[in-house]
C-alpha cells in the first residue's frame, strides 16, 4: 500500500509526463480494437443486407456493381436488362421475381423503381400516409423524408438525368403517398416508386391529350392505317394526377423495357438451386448469384487491407512500446538522486522496485480504463456510425 | 345428457364455421366471368370480390384509392390478361398475388382493327391499345382461364386441391357444353354472315370460325348517318341477317334495322354481374339467341 501511495503521489506530481504516457498507451491500444469493432460492424451490416437477399439476377458484368446498386442503391448503374428476364423467372415458377430499376435521383436520393412485393420482402412498413397506389406516387424512406423535410401529400420532383441533355429525361412531379418506418438500411434514404413510374420518368410512358380524338390538327403529323402519328408539339404532362391518370400510357413492347436487376425470392432451397442452374450457360447474357458471396469476397479484400493496416499498427505499437520503455529508463536515470535519497531514508531495494512497478501499473490501469471507456463509446455507436459511413 | 351432447355439438359447428369464415381466401377479380369461375371453383373456401359498380364496363373502370388498397390486401388478384383492365397498368399491385388467367394462351391473343392507335413521329412505336380482350367468349379459352384459377387456388391452399379440382371439373364440363353447343350451331351454316356491334365478339368470331362483321354501334345510342353508311357496304349481297348486340338496344335501332331486313338479338359478354341469374344462365340465353340467328 505504501508503494502504491508513493507511486500515486509521483504520477500526480508529474502530470504532463503521466498524461502523455497514458494517452500514448491508450491510443495504441484503442486503435486496433476500435478498428476491429468498426470493421466487424461493417461486415455485419453489409452481410445482413446481402444475406437477406436470396438471389440477384442481372446482366453479365460486374457483380459488385450490381450488388451495390441493387442492395445499397449506389449510383453506379450496372448494365441494363429487360422485363423479359422477369417473365423468364416467372415461367420457371421457382421464384418470385422482384424487378428493380435504380437509375434516377430526386434531390440527391436514389429513386428505386420496383413492385409492391419489394415492401413485403424487405419487411418495410408504412409509418405515415399510405403505400404506393397509383402511377406517380412515391413512398419515402424514413431518413429521406426527414432530410427532405416532406411528408404525405407533398410533392417531389425527380432530378434531370443529365443537365446537358435537353432531349433527355424530363423531371416528373411525384406525389408523396407515404413515409416508411425506419429500417436501419439503405431503404431509409431511398425514394420508392412503382416500376411503371420509373419508366414514366425515363419517358417510356407519358400522358397527353387523346390525339386520336383531338380536333387540334397542329399536333398531328399523319393519320393512316388505323394510327395517328403525333408531332413534337404535343404537350406531355409533367405530373400525374387523378384527372389525367387515364391519359397515361406506354408505347411499344413492354417486355423490352429496362431494369437494373431482379431480386429472385425462391419458393424453397431446391427451387433456388434449380433457378441458379438455369443461368450457368456460358452464352447466357444474364447471371444469377448470391449477393452474400459477392459481399463476402469484397470483405475479404477489405480484410486483406485491414491486415496490412493491423501490421502497420503493430509496428507502430511496437515502436511506441520501445519508446515508453525508453522513457521509463531515462526517467529512472533522471530520478537516480531521488531513488538514492529514498534508499538512504531506509527504504529497501524491493520496496523501491515495488514503487516503480506501482507507477507503471497505475499508468497502465488508467490507460486501461480509458481504453475501455473509449471502446465502450465506439461499440455503442458503431452501428449508427457505420450506417452513416455506408449510406453516405 | 342428450341436451349436453346437443349443446357441445352445436358449439363445435358454430366454432368450425367461424374458423372456416376466418380462413377463407380473399380473391379479387377484374371482371364478372372470373368472379363466377372463382366462386364455382373455390366454393366456401373463398370470398370473391368484384368491386366494379354494376353500371360500368369493367375494362374501362378506374377504381379509387380505397378500392386499390383493398386489391393490394387480397390473397389473390385474378386478371383477365390481354390488356383487359386498363387500370392495372396504372396502379401498384403485388405481382406475387396476381394471376394472369389468360397467360396460357398469350400466343392466341387477337388484335382488333376497331381501335385507332397513336404513335409519336411516323417511326414511333404504337401505344398498345388494340388487343381484343373478351377472351371468355371462346369457351375453350374460358376453360383455360378457369384452369388457371383452379391452379392458383390449389397453390394457395394445397390441402383443398382435391375439392378445387372437383369443382373445376364440374365448371369445365359446363363450359365444354357451351362450347359444343355453339360449335354445333355455327356448323349449321359456317358461312352465315352475322353483324356484331362492337369489337367484343372477336374471340367468339375467331374461336368458332364464324363470319361476323363488326360495326361500331352502341346499344344506348341511335346510329349516325356514317354508321349506317358503313353498314350499307356490309349488307351488299347479304339478306336476312342478324345483328348481335352486347345489351338491349334502343327500340328505334331495332325497328330501323328490321326495315333493312336485319333482326337484332342480344349476345351479352356478361363482363359485369347480370341483374339476374349468373354467367351460365346469361351464356345459355346468348346461345339461344345465336341459335335463332343461325336458323
Amino acid at each position: 500500500m505504501d508503494s502504491l501511495y508513493l507511486a500515486w503521489q509521483y504520477v500526480r506530481f508529474n502530470k504532463a509526463k503521466t498524461i502523455i504516457l497514458v494517452a500514448s498507451i491508450t491510443l495504441i491500444a484503442v486503435l486496433p480494437l476500435a478498428l476491429e469493432s468498426l470493421l466487424t460492424e461493417s461486415e455485419r451490416q453489409l452481410l445482413v443486407r446481402a444475406e437477406s437477399t436470396p438471389l440477384l439476377i442481372g446482366t453479365k458484368g460486374s457483380a459488385l456493381d450490381l450488388v451495390m446498386n441493387s442492395l445499397y442503391f449506389d449510383d453506379e448503374i450496372p448494365e441494363l436488362m429487360t422485363m423479359e428476364a422477369v417473365e423468364r423467372i416467372h415461367d420457371t415458377q421457382f421464384a418470385l421475381p422482384i424487378p428493380l430499376y435504380v437509375r434516377f435521383q430526386a434531390r440527391g436520393h436514389p429513386i428505386v423503381g420496383t413492385t409492391f412485393d419489394y415492401f413485403e420482402f424487405r419487411r418495410l412498413s408504412i409509418d405515415q400516409g399510405c403505400p404506393l397506389t397509383m402511377l406517380g406516387d412515391c413512398v419515402l424512406g424514413a431518413k429521406a423524408a426527414e432530410l427532405l423535410g416532406i411528408g404525405p401529400g407533398d410533392d417531389l420532383v425527380s432530378s434531370p438525368d443529365n443537365l446537358f441533355d435537353l432531349a433527355g429525361v424530363y423531371p416528373l412531379k411525384m406525389k408523396v403517398a407515404g413515409v416508411l418506418a425506419p429500417n436501419h438500411s439503405a431503404d431509409d434514404l431511398a425514394v420508392f416508386v412503382d416500376l411503371k413510374t420509373a419508366w414514366v420518368i425515363q419517358g417510356l410512358g407519358h400522358g397527353h391529350q387523346d390525339v386520336t380524338r383531338t380536333r387540334d390538327n397542329s399536333v398531328v403529323l399523319k393519320r393512316a392505317d388505323g394510327n395517328v402519328a403525333a408531332n413534337a408539339k404535343l404537350y406531355h404532362y409533367t405530373e400525374i394526377t387523378e384527372d389525367n391518370l387515364d391519359n397515361f400510357h406506354f408505347h411499344g413492347d413492354m417486355s423490352i423495357y429496362p431494369l437494373t436487376a431482379i431480386i429472385a425470392v425462391p419458393n424453397d432451397e431446391k427451387s433456388g438451386a434449380l433457378l441458379r442452374g438455369r443461368y450457368l450457360d456460358r452464352d447466357d447474357t444474364e447471371q444469377a448469384f448470391l449477393p452474400a458471396e459477392v459481399i463476402d469476397g469484397l470483405l475479404q479484400n477489405i480484410f486483406r487491407i485491414r491486415n496490412v493496416i493491423d501490421s502497420v499498427i503493430a509496428v507502430v505499437g511496437l515502436a511506441m512500446v520501445l519508446v515508453i520503455i525508453l522513457v521509463f529508463t531515462l526517467s529512472l536515470r533522471l530520478r537516480q538522486r531521488e531513488i538514492q535519497t529514498i534508499f538512504r531514508l531506509g527504504c529497501r531495494r524491493a520496496m523501491i522496485g515495488r514503487m516503480l512497478l506501482a507507477e507503471i501499473v497505475l499508468i497502465l490501469s488508467v490507460s486501461g480504463v480509458l481504453c475501455m471507456a473509449v471502446l465502450g463509446v465506439v461499440n455503442a455507436n458503431a452501428e449508427e456510425l457505420v450506417r452513416r459511413l455506408l449510406m453516405g | 345428457m342428450k341436451t349436453v351432447h346437443q349443446i357441445v355439438l352445436g358449439m363445435i359447428l358454430v366454432f368450425s364455421s367461424h374458423v372456416s369464415a376466418a380462413e377463407r381466401l380473399s380473391v379479387y377479380t377484374v371482371n364478372y366471368p372470373l368472379a363466377y369461375f372463382a366462386e364455382r371453383i373455390g366454393d366456401d373456401q373463398v370470398e370473391v370480390v368484384f368491386p366494379a359498380p354494376a353500371d360500368v364496363d369493367p375494362a374501362y373502370w378506374m377504381p379509387d384509392r380505397t378500392t386499390i388498397a383493398a386489391y393490394q390486401q387480397a390473397d389473390l388478384i385474378l386478371l383477365n390478361g390481354a390488356n383487359y383492365a386498363k387500370w392495372i397498368g396504372k396502379v401498384s399491385l403485388p405481382r406475387s398475388k396476381m394471376v394472369d388467367t389468360s397467360r396460357k394462351f398469350k400466343d392466341r391473343y387477337l388484335y382488333t382493327s376497331e381501335v385507332t392507335t397513336h404513335s409519336h413521329g411516323t417511326e414511333g412505336a404504337h401505344a398498345h391499345e388494340s388487343l381484343a380482350f373478351t377472351t371468355w367468349l371462346d369457351f375453350s379459352l374460358a376453360k383455360l382461364q378457369a384452369e388457371s384459377i383452379y391452379e392458383a387456388l390449389a397453390r394457395k391452399r394445397p390441402m383443398s386441391e382435391i375439392e378445387f379440382k372437383r369443382n373445376y371439373q364440374t365448371l369445365a364440363g359446363d363450359l365444354d357444353k357451351l362450347h359444343a353447343q355453339i360449335t354445333a350451331i355455327v356448323a349449321r351454316d359456317p358461312d352465315r354472315t352475322l353483324l356484331g356491334t362492337h369489337s367484343v365478339y372477336d374471340y367468339l368470331n375467331a374461336g368458332y370460325e364464324m363470319n361476323l362483321k363488326s360495326v361500331h354501334w352502341d346499344p344506348d345510342e341511335a346510329p349516325t348517318v356514317s354508321r349506317w353508311n358503313d353498314l350499307k357496304h356490309i349488307l351488299e349481297g347479304h339478306q336476312g341477317m342478324y345483328m348481335l348486340w352486347k345489351s338491349e338496344p334502343l327500340l328505334e335501332s331495332v325497328s330501323d334495322l328490321r326495315k333493312k331486313g336485319i333482326e337484332s338479338v342480344v349476345f351479352s359478354p356478361s363482363a359485369n354481374r347480370p341483374d339476374s341469374g349468373d354467367f351460365l344462365t346469361v351464356m345459355r340465353a346468348n346461345i339461344g339467341a345465336l341459335a335463332l340467328a343461325y336458323k
